[in-house]
């Protein structure tokens, strides 16, 4: 066997050496062979690129609509080759159009499979947009692969279609009403705190800016005890569900150590601004009224209180439709009697402005006996078992100076306004442009998918997964909230940065509108603009003022303002009495009247009164056939049934001759969006009509009554 | 030579017009072959005779020739790929994407461009472990060897410009890391750095100076070189025959070192 293979081997290598011999003898052989490899090489290019991944996909299709009834138009209508969408200024080719043939066929809505669907009905128009600006992937490829899944940088896999929106939000900086996932992200954003530790900017070189507004701690010490700062700590949603303040999982250590910092740190409030406290009412409170004045006062509008069932009630306003305007509700009450103080409770409802200059809550000028009903009824709101537990040695030095480094480890003065603690600068990285950020720059888990919108999503729900020592703390979102967090920044790209900027639409603004003089404190301090808009600033639960001058008499304004009810008929919820005194309302009336004017209105062009009899009989012939205005409005509540708008009965005493000849003739240019119609009302009608509703006064009574 | 009918190419050969051409005339004497090589602009540079037994594989494995075809190859795919390039930030990558996805055979004239560019450097490696172990650098071929020398430094800058045009991550870093080395020499490496990039990071001024070098001076200066090189040859004796004693041109040829025997 030995032997037989010495043979062949040796036979072999005989071989081998005269190849070798025929092979190099003559310079001629090995030329002719390379010659003849570098022309079998030639013919097997042109084979490639005619066997290639797009041209099998370009003959489906064509035979997928070769046994159509339109084939003829649809073989027309189809271009061979490679299709390529062109767009210098925004920096894309796209050759996606090269195996998506059918994207602009409206005839083939039945066909289901890719790459030869229909593109959906979209704002834009695909030959001026083209396919990566909103779903990203490679254009420029002509492959499967390499179009939609290539993720080496700078390229992008495709954006998975349910963050599809976060495209939209690279150009339009405005919230859009077909974007609702995108808008809600940015309005978590601004409003859950990340933009306290994030830095966001925007392609206008403006910033995003928070909206929530974190409690200071300053004088902490006067509003709450140590325990319940210790059991808060360690469990936010222990004490109030809806907590936006992320859990930190701290330890029982750290909690009873920066409690300890936080009650020694707290400064007292300065006696001589402090508002007068209360004697002690002697009789039992009075749940009922408590509940009627919490009701009348709309302290339900701002504020949460979870109900025996464990929903949430109120603290709803203004979520839609427009959340991004709406203001910041107030704390959830559902166990602020284990948290306040009852003494705090009754200085903060005579006066917020004394503990927390920057709050939302509206000063009412509540009588002593109201400010017991009130306080007594939201002291009511306990848990026992809340603090049960909570049993803290006193603090030591050591603990409070603990405290302290914990506190600034922790960042709590990013939020929140500590004495002696400064605020943190870039306390976390910022996310301008994290909608971008190569994969090569991120730490994934084991096991977790490996892409951009997986790693933000993840990165959201649960931030400390990422690894210990990770600043990042735990926030209660829903899944919802998460993918609408993810688009939101999946939307910060590169791109957006790079567009030209006449292609940007930037966000509205914020409205920093603020009314002047002593009106204007008045106006803060009442917190208006929490549910009425002047000039674009505020919430749309209520009328917008911004003409409200021309709109009213001051008479009537003044009245209103002294016993406010409600307009419509169909709704009972009104504006709350705030027991304004007779100086603070005529600043208020005289501002408005005065301000609040619209240019082309002039409100002294028409009497208020002394209308021609007749006038009036003939608007009133308008008012109840031509124009049918009692299906919707009531001037005699006996007869009239309309109960929709807001009853006329005294709109003569109300409102301006001039606002209401304007109204009739144009009602959306006075109020966009209202849904009375425009009648294309002639001068003579509008000036009838005028005068009938300007007939239309309060027969007295009723100001006598209050 | 035995006398034949006049082929076409002969009559071809006689015109007026291909005589205004071609200096040397028609003809297969010795004299007429020497005269076609020596009076052409470009093989004129070569020996107008070559010994039969230096034109075999064994006798240098044909290694300068390999490169020289490895060099022309490069010249052709490279001009190809210039019509299709940009020098430009992030238009250079785009270009790539281009040839990778749209240009016909696009892939092949890269791969075809980078694999020479491989084999150039490894045959211009090869070819000079052979003329050393042969000692064909001693003289008289010793300046040919330094201009040698010169074109292996020449082949290994032309590749290493050549790395940084596609503007990939591969090229970014591997001259960021090639310019660091460049800075980290005393005294004056920063100012060599910065004369290569043309500021102080790999950026839009990088690719373009790289782009430069690798598509004008150094093929320019390769092709320069070359031809000094091969005229070199010629004039410092032909291809080395190895009996010969160093300094000392062999009147004729011999057998006796076949058998490796080397002479000092």
């Amino acid at each position: 066997m030995g032997i037989a293979m010495e043979w062949i081997s040796a036979s072999m290598k005989a071989k081998l050496i005269s190849f070798w011999r025929a092979l190099f003898r003559d310079p001629i052989i090995p030329f002719g062979l390379v010659s003849l490899v570098l022309l079998v090489t030639l013919a097997i290019i042109p084979a490639k690129d005619h066997f290639s991944e797009w041209r099998r996909y370009q003959r489906q299709y064509l035979r997928l609509i070769h046994d159509r009834g339109d084939s003829v138009t649809l073989e027309r209508h189809f271009q061979g080759g490679i299709r390529q969408i062109w767009l210098p200024e925004l920096a894309v080719a796209d050759r996606c159009q090269t195996c998506h043939t059918a994207l602009g066929e409206a005839s083939l809505g039945d066909v289901s499979t890719q790459p030869f669907r229909t593109h959906s009905v979209i704002p834009h128009r695909l030959d001026e947009f083209g396919c990566v600006i909103c779903h990203r992937g490679q254009g420029a490829a002509t492959t499967v692969a390499e179009a939609h899944h290539s993720t080496l940088a700078p390229e992008e896999p495709l954006l998975p279609a349910r963050y599809l929106e976060a495209s939209c939000g690279q150009c339009h900086h405005v919230a859009l009403p077909g974007t609702p996932n995108l808008n809600e992200g940015r309005d978590l954003l601004a409003r859950r705190g990340c933009l306290r530790c994030h830095a966001v900017r925007l392609p206008d070189g403006s910033r995003m800016t928070p909206t929530d507004n974190p409690q200071p701690i300053t004088h902490i010490a006067a509003k709450t005890t140590r325990e319940w700062i210790y059991a808060w700590l360690q469990t936010p949603s222990g004490y109030a569900a809806s907590s936006t303040m992320p859990d930190y999982q701290m330890s029982e250590e750290d909690a009873r150590d920066i409690s300890a910092f936080l009650i020694a740190n707290s400064e007292p409030l300065s006696g001589s601004s402090l508002p007068t406290p209360l004697a002690p009412s002697k009789s039992a409170p009075d749940t009922a009224a408590g509940a009627t004045l919490y009701r009348e006062s709309s302290c339900a509008s701002c504020h949460a209180i979870g109900n025996a069932a464990n929903n949430m009630v109120g603290g709803d306003l203004g979520q839609e439709p427009a959340p991004e305007l709406a203001p910041e509700p107030g704390p959830e009450l559902t166990r602020i009697g284990s948290k306040v103080k009852p003494e705090w409770l009754q200085s903060w409802l005579q006066d917020p402005r004394t503990y927390n200059s920057h709050t939302l809550m509206p000063r009412y000028r509540w009588t002593p006996q109201q400010l017991r009903i009130v306080s007594a009824y939201v002291e009511s709101r306990t848990d026992p078992e809340l603090l049960a537990h909570v049993h803290l040695q006193p603090a030591t030095a050591q603990q409070i100076a603990n405290g302290k480094a914990l506190v600034i480890e922790y960042g709590c003065a990013v939020c929140h306004e500590i004495r002696g603690i400064p605020k943190p600068e870039a306390y976390a990285p910022e996310l301008s442009r994290v909608g971008s950020k190569p994969l090569a720059q991120l730490v994934f888990i084991t096991g977790m998918e490996r892409t951009l919108p997986a790693y933000l999503n993840g990165k959201i729900r649960h931030p400390q997964a990422f690894g210990p020592g990770l600043r990042m703390p735990q926030y209660t979102f829903t899944s919802e909230q998460a993918d609408a967090l993810t688009t939101a920044l999946l939307s910060l790209t590169d791109r957006s940065f790079a567009l030209p900027s006449r292609l940007q639409i930037p966000a509205q603004a914020v409205a920093t509108y603020q009314p002047a003089g002593q009106a204007g404190k008045l106006m803060a301090e009442l917190n208006c603009f929490a549910c009425h808009r002047i000039n674009g600033r505020g919430g749309d639960t209520a009328p917008d003022l911004t003409w409200e001058g021309s709109a009213v008499q001051r008479a009537w304004l003044d009245a209103f303002l002294k016993n406010p009810y409600t307009l419509r008929p169909a709704m009972i919820r009104h504006m709350p009495k705030f027991n304004l005194s007779d100086s603070e309302r005529a600043e208020l009336t005289g501002y408005f009247v005065t301000v609040y004017q619209k240019p082309d209105i002039d409100r002294d062009s028409m009497p208020l009164s002394g209308y021609s009899p007749a006038l009036v009989e003939q608007g009133r012939q308008l008012f109840y056939s031509k124009y049918s205005c009692q299906s919707c409005h009531m001037v005699n509540t006996q007869k009239d049934k309309g109960s929709i708008g807001p009853a006329l009965t005294n709109v003569g005493s109300r409102l301006n001759a001039a606002w209401i000849d304007h109204w009739l003739k144009n009602p959306q240019a006075l109020r966009p969006g209202t849904i009375e119609p425009n009648q294309n009302m002639s001068d003579g009608d509008a000036s009838a009509l005028t005068a009938f509703l300007m007939a239309q006064k309060s027969s007295g009574a009723r100001e006598a009554k209050r | 030579m035995p006398r034949r009918t006049d082929t076409y190419y002969e009559k071809l050969q006689r015109t007026r017009i291909w005589r205004s051409i071609f200096r040397s005339g028609a003809g297969y004497s010795t004299l007429h072959r020497a005269l076609a090589i020596q009076q052409n602009i470009f093989l004129h540079l070569f020996s107008t005779k070559v010994r039969r037994r230096m034109l075999t594989f064994r006798a240098t494995w044909y290694l300068g020739a390999l490169t020289l075809g490895t060099f022309f190859i490069l010249v052709v795919t490279g001009v190809l790929l210039m019509l299709y390039y940009h020098p430009s930030v992030p238009q250079a990558y785009a270009d790539m994407k281009d040839l990778k996805f749209v240009v016909s055979s696009g892939m092949f004239l890269r791969n075809l461009h980078r694999w020479s560019a491989h084999t150039m450097v490894f045959l211009v490696f090869a070819h000079m472990f052979k003329v050393f172990y042969r000692g064909a650098y001693r003289p008289p071929r010793q300046f040919n060897w330094v201009i040698g020398v010169v074109l292996l430094l020449t082949t290994l800058l032309l590749s290493y410009t050549g790395y940084l045009l596609p503007w990939d991550q591969l090229a970014f870093w591997a001259i960021t890391v090639g310019s660091n080395i460049a800075s980290a020499v005393p005294v004056f490496g920063d100012k060599v750095s910065f004369l290569m990039l043309g500021g102080h990071q790999v950026n839009a001024n990088a690719l373009l100076r790289f782009y430069v070098l690798h598509c004008v001076i150094l093929p320019l200066a390769a092709a320069l070189l070359i031809a000094v090189h091969m005229w070199r040859i010629r004039k410092d004796g032909g291809l080395y025959v190895r009996q010969s004693q160093p300094g000392v041109e062999s009147p004729r040829e011999s057998h006796a070192d076949e058998a490796g025997v080397v002479k000092v």
